[in-house]
């Protein structure tokens, strides 16, 4: 097609694609008649108005209702709500006033709970979950099972503008007193810790500045430690555990031979001392430099063990490799290299995101998203390994689990899923299609699960009508 | 996030639907962090970064399930340091990447390690580039984001090369650019720039601001020029805007917000 030809085709294209009907340059004034559509903001220029009538007949945006949000949100069940809380922006104590004149035809979103990660505090019973759909930490009874007629009511939910909490996708329980560790992994770039109780829009008890993209957490009890995976940088920063505010990370593992490669979760085995770590696979490298502008994002400028950020990146070392997970010492530090490495077809990992250890059975249990399953492989275990047992159909519910939990007080497994709006718990030693022993749900089970998640990009796939929403 | 994907809706979904179809998985390449994807109408694909393997792939536009890209943009002599956006110019056959100082631009059809057809770099060019949308009609090419501390849309020929500076830049405090949000778009047949705006950048305000909104331009606009029109802010429905992309053909402008994590529908006649 020559370059004349393609021009036009474009231009018939954008321009036929629109529909131009009246358009009149105006002014605008100040006062509207009473029940006219809102004013359009003022913004100091002529602007367009049209005097286009809605059609009456085609079904088209054009015919569709307003959506009038707080009345969606009355008739919403319990633990639905907009992430700031429900009712809708109360602060404001309005619902979706919009002084542009303009509100949404249309809203695509998940009005319910979608849990990303899951511990257990086996002292008070509970099970507490993260939620990165409306943002919040949700504390259950540890023995809540609903049937699938019912939604679990949570004990406490810790939610709201001042919690700071929004896509927290790793959480750590204090086993002395119940401490609440959730993950950030985008956005806010903090680690909060609240207090066992905290309820409601409460601001943490303590706050830690971390890196970008920090995913999985482990806490080395005995040497006070804490550990948070970083997905941009391929990193494993530790912290002392008290670390507050802009503390600096004491260590750093990251480079091109320790084979992290877009960590995320991370276990601890305390006794042998090592540590564990899962990566879907995509990596680039990154050059030693000294400029603290070039850590990722602009954060932790100044700060030692802080890891480098794209501004170091090496332009074209980006690769792709296959889901891993990597062993290391725990106190693994610079461009270590793994002990050992668990990777390759055998493993059935595809997209693995959360793992947990079980020092009774020697054993490491991983939340395999794309696969629907929990893996569990001999910890020792090295290369292209099988896992010793599958935990994965239809009895199972498990969909897209991305966290999971060894509770050994209980002799439990627990499963965040991500995918179905529920966490369960099984028997530690489950294996194939084995139904959970309890259910926590969110939504009934004929509610889909949209697995929106901070909704960046978006196109229009204007051949079949389509809206495209990345993650 | 927990789960990297891709969900194509079907253009009237609303509240809890169900998506039409899902990409995702480890066959995609698809990572977390795709902060731009562009529809490719006249080929059928779509393109979307993959910032941590330094990539760009593209679908076929009917992709489902765990679907590889049909093509794959890395290696050494793509320069591609932190693929973030992009944009693509379907007429003209080429990929275009903001890359802070640089505008990297590849041929649309590359796949492996090629090298770019075009770099726009230098100081004349006062890129902070961050996000960038091309006008294939009017052979332009708009990239906004931050330079000295200031957010602005420069304009450029679309075929611009080397140490050039912009025709035009759009900034300042009557704009109300306080900072770009996200990947955003232009309508060629009306001139105009359609671009989310996030408001200060103060953190107080990351995780949802009473002045997000969704403002337009003119491409034939230059300076501290305030938008013709808005969506949102102050204290308007969106929390934090994200991204926006048009369908023309039913008149309405698509817009996600972060901090409703959900994806709203307008209907903005006006506009078209």
């Amino acid at each position: 097609m020559s370059h004349r030809l393609r021009r036009a085709h474009v231009v018939v294209l954008l321009t036929g694609a629109a529909v131009i009907a009246g358009w009149v340059l105006v002014a605008q004034n100040g006062k509207r008649p009473e029940g006219a559509t809102a004013p359009r903001k003022q913004t100091g220029s002529p602007q367009l108005v049209s005097y286009e009538p809605l059609p009456t007949e085609a079904m088209d945006d054009e015919n569709c209702q307003w959506v009038v949000a707080g009345q969606a949100l009355a008739a919403a069940p319990p633990q639905a709500g907009f992430p700031d809380g429900a009712p809708a922006r109360p602060a404001e104590g309005s619902a979706f006033p919009d002084p542009s004149g303009k509100k949404p035809v249309r809203m695509i979103r998940d009005s319910y709970a979608s849990y990303s990660s899951v511990a257990v505090d086996p002292i008070n019973n509970e099970v507490i979950l993260t939620d990165e759909n409306l943002f919040n930490v949700l504390a259950f009874n540890r023995l809540e099972n609903s049937p699938a007629t019912a939604i679990s009511q949570p004990k406490r939910v810790i939610g709201g503008l001042k919690t700071k909490i929004e896509f927290q996708s790793g959480l750590y329980l204090d086993p002395k007193n119940g401490d609440i560790y959730a993950v950030n992994n985008d956005t806010v770039d903090t680690l909060v810790i609240f207090s066992r109780n905290a309820n409601g829009d409460a601001p943490p008890d303590r706050q830690l500045h971390t890196p970008h993209g920090t995913f999985g957490i482990a806490v080395d009890e005995e040497h006070q430690e804490l550990l948070l995976t970083v997905q941009h940088d391929s990193a494993v920063v530790t912290f002392p555990k008290t670390a507050k505010s802009e503390d600096p990370p004491i260590r750093l593992l990251q480079g091109e031979h320790t084979l992290l490669a877009d960590p995320h979760g991370i276990a601890l085995d305390a006794k042998d001392d090592l540590i564990f770590v899962i990566n879907h696979g995509s990596v680039h490298q990154v050059r030693p430099g000294g400029e603290d502008r070039q850590r990722t994002w602009g954060g932790g400028q100044g700060k030692p063990n802080w890891p480098l950020g794209f501004g170091n990146a090496i332009p074209g070392s980006g690769k792709n490799l296959p889901p891993s997970i990597t062993i290391y010492p725990r106190a693994a530090s610079g461009d270590a290299a793994p002990l050992r490495v668990i990777q390759g077809p055998k493993t059935e990992m595809n997209w693995p995101t959360g793992i947990a250890f079980d020092a009774r059975t020697n054993e490491i249990f991983v939340a395999n998203d794309m696969g629907d399953s929990i893996l569990v492989f001999n910890a020792a275990a090295n290369g292209d390994a099988a896992p010793r047992r599958v935990l994965k159909g239809p009895k199972s519910l498990i969909k897209n689990p991305t966290g999971v939990f060894v509770d050994p007080k209980n002799d439990e497994l627990w499963v965040a899923n991500f995918g179905n709006h529920t966490a369960a718990a099984y028997k530690l030693s489950a294996s194939g299609d084995t139904a959970p022993l309890r259910v926590i749900r969110s939504a009934p089970p004929d509610k889909p699960t949209l697995s929106i998640g901070n909704p960046h990009p978006v196109a229009y796939d204007g051949k079949r009508e389509q809206i495209l929403v990345p993650n | 996030m927990a789960h990297p994907q891709i969900a194509a809706f079907a253009r009237l979904a609303d509240g809890n639907a169900k998506p039409v179809r899902k990409i995702e998985g480890q066959t995609t390449l698809l990572g977390r962090t795709m902060h731009s994807i562009a529809y490719d109408e006249i080929h059928d694909e779509f393109v979307v970064p993959q910032q941590f393997a330094q990539a760009i792939l593209t679908f076929r536009g009917g992709a489902d399930g765990e679907e590889a890209p049909v093509r794959l943009i890395q290696g050494p002599l793509t320069q591609l340091r932190n693929p973030d956006r992009l944009a693509i110019d379907p007429v003209h056959n080429e990929i275009f990447v903001p890359q802070g100082n640089s505008v990297l631009v590849f041929a649309r059809e590359a796949a492996g390690n090629v090298a770019p057809i075009r770099v726009l770099k230098g100081p004349d060019t006062g890129l902070g580039a961050s996000a960038l949308a091309v006008d294939p009609v009017h052979n332009l090419l708009v990239v906004g984001g931050r330079s000295d501390g200031i957010s602005r849309l420069l304009i450029f020929n679309r075929t611009d090369q080397g140490n050039v500076k912009p025709k035009a830049a759009i900034g300042g405090p009557k704009s109300g650019l306080a900072h770009i949000s996200g990947p955003f778009v232009v309508y060629p047949p009306k001139n105009e720039i359609i671009v989310s705006v996030r408001g200060s950048s103060s953190e107080s305000n990351e995780m949802a601001t009473d002045d997000c909104f969704v403002g337009v331009w003119s491409t034939e606009d230059s300076g501290d020029v305030p938008p013709r029109w808005t969506i949102g802010g102050p204290k308007g429905v969106l929390r934090m805007v994200r991204g926006v992309d048009l369908d023309p053909k039913n008149k309405s402008v698509i817009v996600t917000d972060k901090r409703l994590n959900a994806v709203l529908t307008f209907y903005f006649p006006e506009l078209f």
